[in-house]
């Protein structure tokens, strides 16, 4: 019984390996889409774990609720910008097709400055750092960021976001490895139970 | 081929569960001590086989395996590529936790089809006749997921023949791949242990 089981097992693999061998690894496909403030704007991205990106796709936004606050479409390198009014969280759906549907948030204490008006958290915070910048002298330093500073502070804030989003989308081989001997293990312990019965089956007969 | 949470409707998504759950008792009726470490095998193969893409033209596709875990399991495939999903789903996001049934249903029951159709063929003696079955069976299980996807999506809203032109077009490749790879599996199987076929038949 045991050596019949062993070349069963022996064969499947053997088929199961060949048919695998024969391809090289790469990314998984699965939608991933972040947006964040962006001056007085909400910048998002749409893509695919890929590295494609989701171009000209319709993306809707609404409230928690689900009542609409607008809608955006994404560019060539499926970026999409969005101005918004409300101090509520802002939730965007984009349904790229056969069933790749993205949803993502930006909560309220995120969001860019509307008119003025922030959050009152932010808005104590910031006057402390203002406050604590004035009295050591540091003040001049900080009125001189210009906006050219700021863009290209922006522009590597976003290659770092990339990256990160690239190591999330990482398939260890650790990971993959805890998987085989998640099947493995079933196996073994769906094995045990048959076994199991079969012992009690034989003594009661 | 994954469908990603929040993509279906609540009724498809109950449907699905529903269809799975009766499609895992059958299938784990059907197994036993012979055939679990087949089934280990093949579901483990069709857990990693969903990381492996190959780069084809513009995009890249991956294999799925799951005709070749039919023509060995038949019903038995059921509970493997379940397993193999709800793996895929805890650990890389394919697809999601509230979408499994629907998934797994699209992934297996096409394999379960292809046992029934070509389970015949793959026994023949002739193994080249064998091998062609096998063949056809693996595209065969790729085409009906692919026609299983744009059902789930066309009775959330999606309309029917965009989301299969979209779906199946996009999988011709990957049925011409799996076709072939499942070709020279059977005649590997045919070769070595041609009675590997016989074991998911055979009475508990």
């Amino acid at each position: 019984m045991f050596k019949y089981i062993k070349k069963n097992l022996a064969v499947t693999a053997l088929a199961a390996t060949l048919s695998v061998a024969v391809v090289v690894p790469a990314h998984a496909h699965k939608v991933l889409a972040d947006a964040y403030a962006s001056g007085d704007m909400i910048e998002g991205e749409v893509g695919f774990s890929n590295g494609d990106m989701a171009k000209n796709v319709r993306i809707e936004i609404v409230d928690v609720d689900g009542n609409p606050l607008g809608e955006a479409q994404t560019d060539e390198d499926g970026i999409f910008f969005f101005k918004p009014t409300q101090m509520v969280e802002h939730v965007f759906r984009a349904d790229l097709g056969a069933g790749h549907v993205a949803e993502f948030s930006v909560a309220v204490e995120d969001l860019p400055e509307i008119n003025g008006q922030t959050m009152p958290v932010t808005a104590t915070s910031s006057s402390v750092t203002q406050t604590l910048t004035a009295s050591s002298g540091q003040a001049v330093v900080a009125a001189q960021v210009s906006s050219a500073d700021i863009r290209s502070i922006r522009q590597e804030m976003k290659l770092l976001r990339k990256e990160i989003a690239a190591y999330k989308e990482k398939n260890d081989f650790q990971t993959i490895l805890g998987g085989l001997g998640y099947i493995f293990g079933l196996c073994g312990l769906y094995l045990f139970f048959l076994a199991r019965k079969e012992k009690k089956s034989v003594t009661k007969g | 081929m994954h469908i990603v949470d929040g993509a279906l409707s609540t009724e498809v998504l109950i449907g699905g569960a529903a269809i799975t759950t009766v499609g895992l008792g059958l299938g784990l009726k059907k197994l036993n001590i012979e055939n679990i470490p087949t089934a280990g095998v093949l579901s483990a193969s069709f857990f990693i086989a969903s990381l492996i893409h190959v780069p084809l033209g513009p995009s890249s596709v991956h294999l799925i395996l799951s005709g070749l875990a039919g023509l060995v399991l038949g019903w038995a495939a059921f509970p493997a590529l379940f397993v193999g999903l709800l793996l895929q789903a805890v650990f890389f996001g394919f697809g999601g936790l509230t979408v499994l049934g629907v998934n797994a249903v699209n992934i297996a029951l096409p394999a379960v089809i292809v046992y029934f159709i070509c389970r015949r063929g793959v026994l023949s003696e002739n193994r080249t006749v064998a091998a062609l079955w096998g063949a056809f069976g693996g595209g065969l299980a790729i085409a009906l997921t692919t026609v299983f996807v744009a059902i789930s999506l066309a009775l959330t809203g999606d309309e029917f023949f965009e989301a299969v032109k979209l779906v199946l077009f996009a999988h011709v490749p990957v049925m011409i791949i799996e076709g072939v790879l499942s070709g020279m599996a059977v005649l590997l199987i045919h070769r070595v242990k041609p009675d590997l076929f016989q074991v998911a038949t055979r009475a508990v």
